[in-house]
């Protein structure tokens, strides 16, 4: 089956300023994907490109096999958007916002009005299918355009920074309809600034920085290349201990502070037995043991901050 | 994917009937729902107009091309309503559809560029002329008003209705504030309207004026229709009517071109 989405060596430039230097990435069928970066790194920019709100200056990109440009309609039917800004028409009732936009993928009016109802059932807000978009409740509103990127049983379920702005609660009900959609075989392609989101729900990321993919992996391997601090409290300040880096190269820093000892390594859980065999080698009494994995918020700091200084332009993070 | 993918046409090129007859439905309901907005406006502005042009005033008028004055105006006053509403349509859903980006829900579909504009087009020429049949209805209640050549009046509304949707079109993706549709509107549309003879005879113009009026396309859409009406025309008709739909072809044609490219619309 042909990927979800393929971009090979994809630009965008708005005059001199440069949004997206070359991006090549692949998204599989069928897998949530993570696509994470600052703002202004590009992420709507290549978004936008996709669903032809933003035209290309190079490169080549495809869903599903289909060149946007070339194949646009059938590389449109196949995607759902909810965007991060809204962009719904005002003129009309949810329910007949929806029966539009299912109408424009080919949908029969009698069949959108079934399906309308469906996914306005699906995020829980089908009491409210005969208000204006304008009334809803901040929390409604992204539920809203969820349920439009839902209407048209897209392939391709694009989510820009879908749980913006919303509380806890329906963040975790929005969570748990996409991830369902994921299991039945939609692709989802996310951004979002809650890394931790990510982390949990991506089997792949994709960190963008400045118009350029700098890494794909699963959060899972990303974290591995961060270092864990392996965190001991002793009975008694030590007037030494072990050299944890010269046994171990994993290890890179080791800090003694009064009692507590911070032994700073990549695969921390790996790490640990060892230093606690060493300590009980060497007389030392353990009270305490912590080991303070690092998240991907933390990877994804450390991997962006080496690109500060490079020019992030204002205009790509609209 | 799962079955509910049965519900679309077999493929997006199959689904562009379904498409078009959605965002055409949705464009007719928009300015159908608000007719204070839509239709009441000409209603009111143009029994001012037959009240005072074609009543009081008209009364002192004697008759222009062999008919009532009144009766002249007619079909000046319907081409103005008509070619107005058609082109505030068009100007208006596709301005403000940019300037609140729900014009995206469109844009992001799999609709081709050539249904876009269709659709687009035909609402607003439907517009334009529910207000051109609703301009003669009103001066029917004022006096009796006969159509001599309902083939050229049909042939002239349509025509005339397209021509401008489509320039609406144009219009709306060119237009960065809402000023900028007022004075297309205001400045442009209203001025080449009142030249174009809705309210007096070319003859009764020095020759010279004649000549550059001649220019003004407006002269060719108010005689077509007043040919329609009454049977008379200053210009010939079919040479009106085929410079017309020409135009309208080419400007249509500009408008998928602007759709296609972005203009306006895609960064």
């Amino acid at each position: 089956m042909d990927a979800a989405l393929e971009l090979r060596g994809l630009q965008k430039s708005y005059g001199d300023v440069q949004a997206l230097g070359g991006v090549d990435l692949t998204v599989p069928s069928g897998s949530f994907f993570g696509l994470l970066g600052p703002n202004g790194a590009g992420k709507t920019t290549l978004i936008g490109i996709l669903v032809g709100l933003v035209r290309k200056t190079g490169g080549e990109a495809r869903v599903f096999g289909h060149d946007v440009e070339t194949d646009y309609r059938e590389a449109r039917d196949r995607i759902g958007l909810a965007p991060q800004e809204f962009n719904v028409d005002r003129f009309f009732p949810i329910r007949e916002v929806l029966e539009h936009k299912a109408g424009y993928h080919g949908i029969p009016t009698d069949r959108a009005r079934d399906r309308a109802d469906e996914v306005l059932k699906r995020v829980g807000i089908y009491d409210k299918r005969d208000t204006r978009f304008d009334w809803l409740s901040g929390g409604m509103k992204r539920r809203f355009v969820l349920a439009r990127a839902l209407i048209t049983d897209p392939d391709l379920l694009i989510l820009d920074e879908p749980t913006a702005g919303v509380d806890v609660q329906l963040r975790h009900e929005l969570w748990e309809t996409i991830v369902d959609l994921n299991q039945q075989g939609t692709t989802v392609l996310l951004t979002t600034h809650y890394i931790e989101e990510a982390e949990r729900l991506c089997d792949e990321v994709a960190i963008l920085d400045s118009g350029r993919v700098l890494d794909v992996a699963s959060p899972e391997e990303l974290m591995r290349r961060g270092t864990d601090d392996v965190v001991v409290e002793l009975r008694t300040e030590p007037t030494a201990v072990p050299d944890f880096a010269a046994l171990d190269d994993r290890v890179e820093s080791v800090d003694l502070n009064g009692a507590r000892l911070v032994v700073t390594a990549r695969q921390g859980g790996l790490v640990a037995p060892e230093v606690v065999r060493r300590l009980d080698d060497t007389g030392h009494e353990i009270v305490d043991l912590e080991i303070q994995r690092t998240s991907l918020e933390e990877v994804f700091v450390e991997m962006t901050r080496a690109g500060e200084g490079r020019a992030t332009p204002e205009v790509a993070s609209q | 994917m799962s079955s509910e993918t049965a519900d679309k046409s077999a493929s997006p090129a199959g689904s562009d009937t379904t498409g078009f007859y959605a965002l055409f439905r949705r464009e007719v309901l928009r300015f159908v729902r608000r007719p204070r907005n839509t239709f009441v406006p000409p209603f009111i502005t143009n029994v001012l107009y037959f009240s005072v042009f074609g009543v009081i005033l008209g009364e002192r008028i004697n008759e222009i091309a062999g008919v009532p004055y009144i009766l002249f105006i007619l079909p000046g006053l319907v081409v103005l309503g008509a070619i107005s509403n058609a082109f505030e349509n068009t100007s208006f859903t596709i301005f403000h559809g940019r300037w609140n980006r729900y014009i995206e829900e469109v844009l992001t579909s799999p609709l081709s560029y050539r249904t876009m504009v269709g659709a687009y087009v035909l609402a607003a020429a439907l517009r334009g002329l529910i207000v051109g049949v609703l301009i003669a209805l009103i001066g029917a209640f004022f006096t009796a008003v006969g159509v001599v050549r309902p083939l050229y009046l049909m042939a002239f509304g349509i025509v005339i209705t397209l021509l401008f949707a489509a320039l609406g079109v144009a219009g709306g993706l060119w237009a960065d504030d809402f000023d900028d549709l007022t004075m297309l509107n205001q400045f442009i549309l209203r001025p080449l309207v009142f030249f174009g003879g809705v309210f007096y005879s070319l003859n009764e113009l020095p020759a010279t004026v004649q000549q550059v009026s001649l220019l003004n396309p407006m002269i060719y859409m108010v005689n077509g229709v007043r040919f329609g009406f009454l049977g008379v025309s200053e210009v010939d008709p079919n040479a009106s009517l085929a410079v017309l739909s020409g135009l309208t072809v080419l400007v249509v044609a500009i408008d998928i071109s602007l759709f296609r490219r972005g203009y306006g619309l895609s960064e």
